[in-house]
């Protein structure tokens, strides 16, 4: 919204007044009531999967999601889609919000993606690679090793959809 | 506990129930069956329940309008003020245990009409004397804008009532089969019991017949291992 601050209900007289001293108590100078103040986040860059992306850059996103208000945040917006297609195909969709182009610095075209995660009507959830990532996160040499195997070892994009099982994804 | 939450929704008003709640969903679902028939039910993420097209801004804008007459929350731990804490236990930085931090409770225990709390286990750990960290207190002082708050808690023991005069949560009823000392050793706060220690009416025959069925049928599309596992006969 570009407001340095917003005011949020709820909030005041609990342990959030200490745990976060960038809140602040005021008082709303209409009621005289305690309101809180939020300082606002501002991402330098923020990345997007979108569910669908056309070639001028328009994206279509999950409607479940607050993508729209945090490309709208952020000073940079880099979008993924595993598919992207023509204007007017991204016009009929009957599913998902709309983010113009306006908001969008970079669009990669990324098959698979998402994943681990699921992009809707087209895969789901990788419970298993969550749940190896899961155990991998406990400490940090551990992690080193899911990075080894999930990042630098992998020289591109196609390379990483063989390593995660879906090599059916590669364009 | 689905049959005694079910009692607490109203007819005709709006009842939301948020992440992770597959037993007030089942509560609601069979209020909205029996009693409640013009009662509007959101439900987070479930097709059939949930209208908001635009993220959580447009839910969360919808409840600071005052749209939500009950709501539900869990807790970490329970204190008997109503107080709860969603965020650790023990120290903040180096917590015994980091909870899953207080998600929209810090805004939705103030601006839901009434909230029902609930917990699949009722023990001295939960509802403690005080709690470690205040994620969203039980009540505010008039200086701070709050439409409503705790109303009842429901455990697999018993069922408290907050009392808006004390500011403290009450006994107001046990379950069938239990005493008032097994639930006051379960609970970590001395429990004052005002209507002495009545018997929670058990689930009828109609509620266990709807519960198994279409409530079944319809939470299995949002929480498939609960629909398998929980609904258990007598």
């Amino acid at each position: 919204m570009g407001v340095p601050f917003l005011p949020v209900p709820g909030h005041v007289g609990s342990d959030y007044e200490r745990l976060r001293p960038e809140f602040r108590v005021i008082a709303d100078p209409y009621s005289g009531k305690d309101v809180l103040l939020v300082p606002a986040i501002a991402p330098d860059v923020s990345f997007l999967h979108a569910l669908q992306a056309d070639t001028e850059g328009n994206l279509l996103l999950d409607e479940k999601e607050d993508d729209c208000l945090l490309a709208q945040a952020s000073r940079v917006v880099v979008a993924s889609a595993d598919e992207i297609i023509a204007p007017e195909a991204l016009r009929r969709a009957p599913y998902g919000v709309r983010l113009s182009a306006i908001h969008v610095t970079a669009l990669v075209h990324a098959p698979g993606g998402a994943h681990p995660t699921a992009c809707r009507g087209r895969y789901g959830l990788d419970e298993a690679h969550i749940r190896e990532y899961l155990r991998l996160a406990a400490s940090d040499d551990s992690f080193r090793d899911y990075l080894q195997r999930y990042v630098f070892d992998l020289k591109d994009h196609g390379a990483y959809l063989g390593e995660a099982g879906l090599a059916a994804l590669a364009p | 506990m689905a049959a005694v939450i079910a009692r607490e929704v109203r007819d005709g008003e709006t009842v939301a129930v948020g992440t992770l709640s597959p037993l007030p969903a089942a509560g609601v679902l069979l209020a909205a069956r029996r009693h409640a028939l013009r009662a509007t039910v959101l439900i987070i993420n479930h097709e059939d329940y949930w209208p908001f097209r635009n993220g959580s801004k447009e839910f969360y804008d919808f409840a600071q309008r005052g749209k939500i007459d009950l709501f539900f929350h869990s807790g970490g731990q329970i204190d008997q003020l109503g107080n709860l804490n969603l965020i650790a236990i023990g120290e903040h930085d180096h917590p015994a245990i980091r909870l899953p931090g207080g998600a929209g409770a810090p805004m939705l225990y103030y601006l839901a009409g009434r909230v029902i709390l609930f917990r699949t286990e009722h023990t001295p750990r939960i509802f403690v004397e005080r709690v470690d960290c205040v994620t969203s207190p039980g009540s505010s002082p008039p200086r701070v804008p709050r439409r409503g708050g705790p109303a009842k808690v429901v455990t697999p023991l018993a069922v408290l009532a907050f009392n808006p005069g004390s500011r403290r949560l009450e006994l107001e009823s046990v379950h069938p089969g239990l005493s008032f000392e097994e639930v006051q050793r379960s609970t970590g706060f001395p429990l004052v019991a005002p209507r002495g220690t009545p018997t929670t009416p058990p689930p009828t025959a109609e509620d266990l017949a709807i519960l198994r069925g279409p409530v079944r049928t319809s939470l299995a599309k949002l929480y498939p291992i609960f629909a398998l596992s929980a609904f258990l006969a007598a």
